[in-house]
């Protein structure tokens, strides 16, 4: 395609690229590639609607959409705001179950 | 006929999605569909190397929403897709990757196209196990091709209903509508009263022998037989549209009943529901032999069917593989569970909330969706899935495919306890609508859903067919399993009055709204304001003066 033409400057990526990654990094990388972070998302997206949280997100969302009239919302203004109720909202347990879900395959993939 | 539900009108492309499909047209969602994951509950994501980790190609970041733009496939987190836009002209639409959903940069909105919703959903459907077969398309479906139109406008006509000759009886409470009669009980009997009440109320049944349509003569003549329940109905029904307003006794009807269900022939206090469904059931069996016809399924032609019988949709998807097996079955009504994990505020007054208990008010759209939702069954029902060819854990949904005339909703009231080998009322307080909107329990509704929501006619949907109800009548019970009463409330011209076998008074709606619910029953919209119109018959007398106005009442001339 053309557009390369006119592409700008490569950004600086290749700086980053220096640093080593972080742990956080590493272990993203595994579950993706061992196909184990798409399990959790699933198990996850299960037990939050099993606690209403789903729900809840919901109802904040049609209570806002409500107020400033549906042409006047976009998806940007949703998740900015339901994205810190919604991580304040996480039940523990469920935090505690994913967590230790985790824990479990580091220790398999030995890391 | 009732409008499409607005719930479903299609959003309009922005000027820069619209802009976008007159110079690329399909190219950019076709060269996407390659791209495309399906995941066996049916999520659809943009995953293009199977490895590789989609990164932003600005910050290099891998978290949050990514979007992937449709002309040069350049993905970009959502804090630098706007740079994306600035630094290519004309790259204003991207498709969110997690998602599978249209996004425009330049809005920064999401936004919708029915041809992009038909490239993400004809994946699914392919990549799916079963393919079309399954999955909520019907291509060989009894019904949806050959699709019958019940006729429900042909008999039910109250204009052709035969004008009533009788003499008023002036003592009586003339401003009471038509119909309206209390019913002696005559032993325990109120879970028949009640139901009666219903029945006598319910449009078509009214219209249908109101019209005359069950001759007790003719059908002596016919049968020959001496009991006929049909014929006892239509002597209900004469006997309570007669204008007389003392409390009747359906003697023989009960007798009637009894020789059909011995099995129930007794003094003791039924079910309501129970007797609901034995009273169809006669009235069925007794026109299917009248009619000559056999059909056991959801298009039977007898006068019971033809109000009450919907059609249910049963779907159980294999979690593994995703391969769904859909069945029917026709129903006369729905029985709904309550939600007995939700306390109410008087429950909780006095003691502490543990966190995941959750309290507030049982609503019937919490039953109904209780009823539609997604069901994990337990790994010891495991079933056999035919794609995977070994018993699987699956999940069931069911859904309405075909609504009924007349909706009968049964609260299920009764708990069983294995353990304690007993059985006990659920007096929980259940919040009804007297307006019902059934499209989001229809199979069409809950299909779109499985699929993310898109917009694509998944199901032929009954567009002569109404999904709005108007509330009628209400059963309500009152007291313990054993030894509790029923009373009727219907809904007559925007009045309600309780029915309490012989004692009829009017109410008000609010007694209705805070009483416990039993049996609710819903008629579609346009039939409800129809029988509404005018429930008292012209009725002339060979002394009086028709139009003359009678002591205690006013006369509406209309």
């Amino acid at each position: 395609m053309k557009h390369s033409v006119n592409r700008p400057p490569t950004p600086d990526a290749a700086e980053d690229q220096g640093k080593e990654p972080t742990l956080q990094e590493i272990i993203n990388i595994k579950l993706i590639e061992s196909g184990e972070k798409e399990r959790l998302m699933e198990l996850l997206r299960e037990r939050l609607i099993d606690c209403g949280w789903k729900d809840e997100m919901k109802a904040i969302c049609r209570a806002y959409i409500k107020k400033k009239g549906r042409n006047n919302v976009t998806v940007d203004d949703l998740v900015h705001l339901i994205t810190p109720k919604g991580r304040a909202s996480v039940p523990d347990n469920v935090k505690a179950d994913l967590l230790q879900r985790i824990r479990t395959f580091l220790m398999s993939a030995a890391l | 006929m009732c409008a499409r539900n607005s719930l479903y009108t299609n959003p309009k492309p922005c000027k820069h999605l619209a802009d976008y499909k007159l110079r690329h047209g399909f190219n950019g969602y076709d060269s996407l569909q390659n791209c495309l994951k399906i995941t066996p509950n049916g999520r659809a994501r943009v995953d293009k190397h199977n490895t590789k980790i989609p990164r932003c190609n600005f910050c290099n970041g891998s978290q949050g929403r990514l979007y992937i733009c449709l002309i040069c496939s350049a993905i970009s987190c959502s804090s630098h897709i706007l740079l994306h836009t600035q630094s290519e002209k004309g790259h204003e639409v991207a498709v969110d990757m997690e998602r599978s959903e249209l996004y425009c940069c330049l809005c920064r909105d999401q936004v919708y196209d029915p041809d992009f919703d038909k490239v993400v959903v004809s994946k699914q459907v392919k990549d799916l196990p079963g393919g079309s077969k399954s999955n909520g398309f019907e291509g060989g479906c009894d019904g949806s091709s050959k699709r019958k139109r019940l006729d429900s406008g042909i008999g039910l006509d109250l204009k052709k209903s035969k004008l009533l000759i009788t003499m008023r009886d002036r003592r009586a409470k003339s401003c009471y509508p038509l119909g309206l009669r209390g019913l002696n009980n005559l032993g325990s009997t109120c879970f028949m009263n009640s139901v009666l009440q219903a029945l006598l109320h319910a449009p078509p049944l009214r219209n249908y022998f109101l019209s005359d349509r069950h001759n007790s003569f003719q059908c002596r003549k016919k049968s020959g037989e001496k009991v006929c329940l049909l014929c006892d109905i239509d002597a209900l029904y004469s006997a309570m549209f007669s204008g007389d307003r003392t409390p009747y006794s359906p003697a023989q009807f009960l007798y009637s009943w009894w020789q059909h269900s011995s099995n129930l022939a007794s003094y003791e206090e039924q079910d309501a529901h129970e007797f609901f469904i034995s009273v169809l059931d006669v009235i069925h069996e007794k026109e299917s032999k009248m009619l000559n016809s056999r059909k056991d399924d959801g298009y039977c032609q007898c006068i019971a069917h033809r109000a009450f019988s919907g059609l249910l949709r049963s779907d159980v998807t294999c979690i593994s593989c995703g391969f769904t097996s859909t069945t029917y079955d026709p129903c006369v009504d729905i029985s709904l569970n309550l939600d007995t994990s939700i306390l109410s505020p008087s429950d909780v007054a006095n003691k502490p909330i543990k966190p995941d208990e959750k309290t507030g008010v049982s609503t019937l759209s919490g039953c109904l969706n209780l009823f539609t939702g997604a069901e994990k069954l337990g790994s010891d029902q495991k079933l056999h899935c035919q794609n995977c060819q070994e018993l699987r854990d699956s999940s069931k949904q069911l859904s309405i495919r075909r609504l009924p005339l007349v909706l009968c909703l049964h609260i299920k009231r009764v708990e069983h306890s294995l353990v304690r080998k007993m059985s006990r009322k659920i007096n929980q307080y259940l919040q009804f609508p007297f307006s019902l909107d059934m499209t989001p329990y229809l199979s069409s509704s809950i299909t779109r859903n499985r699929f993310g929501n898109r917009i694509f006619a998944f199901e032929y949907e009954n567009s002569d067919s109404c999904a709005e109800y108007e509330i009628f009548s209400v059963i309500a019970h009152s007291g313990m399993l054993e030894s509790g009463h029923y009373v009727t409330y219907l809904r007559l011209k925007n009045q309600w009055y309780k029915c309490d076998d012989a004692w009829v008074s009017e109410v008000d709606e609010g007694i209705v709204r805070a009483s416990q619910c039993y049996m609710l029953f819903y008629v579609q919209k346009p039939l409800f304001y129809k029988a509404n119109e005018d429930t008292r018959c012209v009725r002339i007398s060979p002394r009086r003066d028709p139009f003359s106005s009678t002591a205690g009442c006013s006369s509406n001339a209309k």
